[in-house]
């Protein structure tokens, strides 16, 4: 390793707490240097340079999609093939790269141009199908679009190739500056009423902000719907430790594309929120764990950063009231789980990103020890406003108990797929509306993201989208990423597809669900290559019901609910297809 | 305290798990993950019991006991799940107890036998891995691995050598050593701590497995490593009076001057025993050739010569060298010997050498 590249690690060790936490960076920045992969002798002297055992960076590397450990073509095509890529065509996109490049899923040509890999959901749902060449998306892609893009791509270039993506908003509070030319300075994010909250909350108490969330009754917009001023409230006090804020914005839950719309068009709106939660929990130092694919969006942050520090909105003695703080953003590697907030910890900790037992709780024992509180990007968004409207403002969007504003991510079969902000509480019907409405004969729908069970249409009919209005319907609100299924789709194969996702994205860790994931994977795939028997369909349901609350996580079981309301409500289906 | 497990009342100390109190009195609740040396995981899911008051499935080696607990091991929800444990277990890898070197000890065998599993509710075919039989000492046979995580735990907190951890992830992770290169090949010091934990055939030590004997036929015999001056505690496994392999042993390990490990020594240098070479009898030089003799024979000798030595050049003519072969007390009566009956402070020991 050269002593410059020693030293930008060193660099970036000092941002952390602890050293480990620039493993996944040093690993990134070490593999960006080295033609996109990290040999074993590049791994052992990373692993010597942070000061931990060959064998666990081994583990760390080998965990994460995105570190290599054997060479890979110039331009790494990774074609996301999860559910709405999936609706979206992105199964002929692979063939026809396949046949342009003539080589196999998994294959690198032999001239090194081009490796082939198919990849999990990128979290572009509204703009499948999507490649991701190196570090950057290729969204919208059609056949006449992949031809260009690889024609330009044999000249060596990247090619600009523009996406137009559909939006819309109702309420303006978290898409308000999406379509606003240049909306990621802080000039702009200022003349369009950015930063006006945190002044007021620097004038007040912390235990007052903490109050004001609490009142204003947000539910956490990650997927659980848990309040978020209660989960603050339960941050471990007068431990002599520091405390810590981490944004999730690990975005993978297949359908959700709705927290890269703030961090990509306007990251001070979450810079701002975090500075403020920071302030109310009483911490100095935030996290935003950002997926690794969004490497450019990360960049985007880094930036805005980096601006809010200039202007004195972050760092040391922020508007003259004392408050220091600042941002770390830190870039993940490719890992479902790391969604769930231990896993999530454990991987800012430099390690796999395997779930911890619980408890405890992060806001007892979370990031290095220390009391922890882990938010969403929506969820930390969404304090300016409270802030600087008052929580009654905030209860004034939405229904009992499921107040404010909401992004709902539309894909799948609708005519104008995209990201619409509407109050929690808006029906379905209205946002399939927005979204051009269903292209075709609505067939299923699924709400919440995929881990929620699947809808039939007659479920679907009427349903109101909120935490409460969901449950009752048998569903959940999850995410908001609604998936709309017209009738020409196969629910086998999206079952098919929905759980080769959970198997793959399994941590390993416990049994129900790296066995139960793999096991109704190998049944699934059985059945819907015809090979399968009813006793096999029998045994998935059989599976997923027995493993429901025995996994070490939640994300562990989060495949059993929804295959098993595939399996069940659409059995003719698949029963057609046994032998 | 006192708390009830499946409608009986046991004691139970604060700090203890509920684990640990209801195996204490006796009561079976099967953990593949959980070893007293390495502490609670969550992976394995077996333990899981139902406590009253508190919400779903809850690992019995993880909670902690409080005063008027009521646990349930003996639910439906409990018995379906460690079936499914099983089940999930069994249905992947080859897990033949026929030619396992576990069979009888195996802790995943044992749950299959309480619960009542005659053969697996499925099975997934897949492709027999490899054996990495590299290592001079450990067969390493990945199909038989139930990811327990017990050696990687204890490889790298308990002995602290660094060489085991979970490499990939799903249904593919796997324990590697080091960047997931052939045991023999990697930095393992071979302690043999990984064998002592694995709860499965997965991890076997050589001796045994070529000797054709398993532990479940040995008798253990509890003796002091005769290497160094540690005094490390061994459960020596021999059958038919014969040496068939070390383990440590287990019982009040925290207690043990090794606390339940052992070294490459103590684990793998101990077959000298039945070696047919080794000295049986004392040996005395008669005109120039040594040639057996009794304990008596040979003892008369020496002390004849000390005893020469002595009268004629002074006690400070004769000099003793122990070994740290030897035990604390083996050495103190040897300092004994030196000073009180030949008069020397002339001792000294080979490790200064």
């Amino acid at each position: 390793m050269t002593p410059e590249l020693q030293e930008r690690i060193e660099q970036i060790a000092s941002r952390y707490p602890s050293r480990r936490s620039a493993l996944l960076p040093a690993l990134h920045l070490v593999q960006r240097e080295s033609n996109g992969y990290v040999d074993g002798a590049q791994l052992a002297a990373v692993a010597e340079l942070i000061g931990v055992p060959v064998s666990e960076a081994f583990g760390v590397q080998s965990y994460y999609t995105m570190f290599e450990r054997r060479p890979v073509g110039k331009f790494h095509l990774q074609v996301d093939t999860n559910i709405p890529a999936m609706l979206a065509g992105a199964e002929e996109i692979v063939a026809q790269l396949e046949r342009s490049l003539d080589i196999r899923v998994g294959e690198t040509t032999p001239d090194g141009l081009f490796t082939l890999s198919t990849v999990e959901c990128l979290a572009s749902c509204g703009t499948c199908p999507v490649i991701q060449v190196n570090d950057g998306y290729y969204e919208s892609m059609t056949p006449q679009r992949t031809d260009a893009l690889i024609a330009s791509l044999r000249r060596g270039v990247l090619p600009d190739l523009p996406v137009q993506a559909n939006f819309g908003s109702v309420c303006n509070v978290l898409l308000k500056r999406r379509g606003t030319p240049n909306a990621t300075s802080l000039a702009v994010y200022r003349q369009t009423g950015g930063y006006r909250a945190l002044p007021i909350a620097l004038a007040k108490k912390p235990a007052e902000i903490v109050a004001e969330v609490k009142a204003s009754n947000i539910r956490g917009r990650g997927g659980a719907g848990f309040p978020a001023g209660v989960k603050w409230s339960f941050l471990a006090k007068n431990t002599g430790k520091p405390t810590y804020l981490i944004c999730n914005a690990d975005e993978g839950e297949p359908g959700t594309f709705k927290d890269r719309q703030i961090m990509e068009y306007d990251p001070h709106l979450l810079i701002e929120g975090m500075t403020i939660a920071g302030y109310a929990i009483g911490a100095n130092l935030g996290f935003i764990y950002i997926r690794g694919e969004f490497a450019w969006i990360a960049a985007i942050l880094e930036k805005a950063i980096a601006e809010a520090r200039q202007a004195g909105m972050l760092g040391r003695d922020i508007l003259g009231r004392g408050f220091d703080y600042d941002l770390v953003v830190h870039v993940g590697a490719g890992a479902y789980v790391c969604g769930e907030e231990t896993a999530l910890i454990e991987s800012l900790e430099g390690k796999r990103g395997n779930p911890r037992l619980k408890p405890p709780f992060p806001a007892v024992v979370g990031l290095y020890g220390c009391p922890t509180i882990v938010n969403n990007v929506e969820t930390l968004a969404s304090v300016p406003f409270i802030v600087e409207h008052g929580a009654a403002a905030f209860m004034h969007i939405g229904t009992a108990n499921n107040f404010g504003p909401k992004i709902f991510g539309i894909s799948g079969h609708v005519r104008r797929p995209g990201t619409y902000e509407y109050p929690l509480g808006t029906p379905l019907a209205t946002l399939l509306d927005a979204a051009g409405g269903v292209d075709g004969r609505l067939k299923a729908v699924i709400v919440g993201g995929l881990s929620v069970p699947i809808l039939t249409a007659a479920e679907a009919e009427g349903l109101i989208m909120d935490y409460d209005s969901c449950l009752k319907s048998g569903t959940m609100l999850g995410s908001g990423g609604i998936m709309v299924m017209n009738e020409s789709t196969s629910i086998p194969r999206v079952a098919l597809r929905a759980i080769r996702f959970y198997a793959h994205e399994s941590c390993g860790q416990c049994t129900p669900c790296r066995q139960g994931s793999h096991t109704v994977a190998t049944l699934l795939d059985k059945v819907v290559a015809g090979r399968g028997t009813l006793a096999d369909l029998d045994l998935v349901v059989r599976l997923c019901r027995t493993i429901k609350g025995t996994t070490l996580c939640p994300t562990g079981e989060a495949f059993a609910t929804p295959i098993e309301a595939m399996v069940t409500k659409f059995r003719d289906e698949f029963a057609a297809l046994v032998r | 305290m006192q708390l009830t497990v499946d409608g009986r009342k046991i004691d139970a100390v604060a700090g203890q798990t509920v684990l640990e109190a209801a195996r204490a009195a006796g009561i079976y609740i099967p953990a593949l993950c959980y070893h007293p040396k390495t502490g609670k995981a969550g992976r394995c899911r077996a333990c899981v019991v139902e406590i009253e008051g508190m919400r779903g499935l809850k690992e019995a080696c993880a909670q902690e006991v409080r005063d008027g607990m009521v646990v349930h091991t003996d639910t439906d929800r409990v018995q379906q799940t460690r079936r499914l444990v099983v089940d999930l277990l069994l249905a992947e890898g080859h897990h033949n107890c026929i030619s396992c070197q576990a069979n009888g000890t195996c802790e995943l065998q044992e749950m299959a036998y309480r619960i009542g599993v005659e053969r697996p509710a499925f099975l997934i075919e897949t492709e027999p891995a490899p054996l990495d039989v590299s290592s001079e000492g450990i067969v390493r046979e990945a199909d038989k691995c139930i990811q327990c995580g017990r050696c990687v735990l204890a490889c790298q907190n308990h002995v602290v050598n660094e060489v085991l951890a979970f490499g990939y992830r799903g249904s593919h992770a796997a324990v590697v050593c080091d960047d997931d290169r052939p045991m023999g090949e990697s930095s393992c010091v071979l302690c043999g701590e990984c064998v002592q934990v694995c709860p499965v055939g997965a991890l076997v030590l050589k001796q045994p497995r070529e000797a054709k004997v398993r532990p479940s036929e040995t008798v253990a015999t509890k003796v002091t490593c005769p290497f160094c001056g540690v005094g490390c505690q061994i459960d020596l496994h021999t059958k038919d009076n014969r040496y068939v392999f070390a383990m440590a042993h287990e019982g009040q390990w925290l207690k043990q001057p090794n606390r339940g490990s052992l070294c490459v020594k103590g684990r793998f240098g101990l077959d000298f025993i039945d070696a047919p070479d080794r000295l049986r009898t004392p040996l005395v030089r008669k005109d120039g050739e040594l040639v057996e003799a009794s304990w008596d024979e040979a003892l008369d000798l020496v002390a004849a010569g000390l005893k020469q030595a002595k009268d004629k050049y002074g006690p400070d003519s004769v000099g003793f060298f122990t070994s740290a072969k030897v035990t604390n007390e083996e050495n103190y009566a040897l300092g004994r010997l030196a000073r009180a009956v030949i008069g020397t402070n002339n001792i000294d020991h080979c490790a200064r050498l």
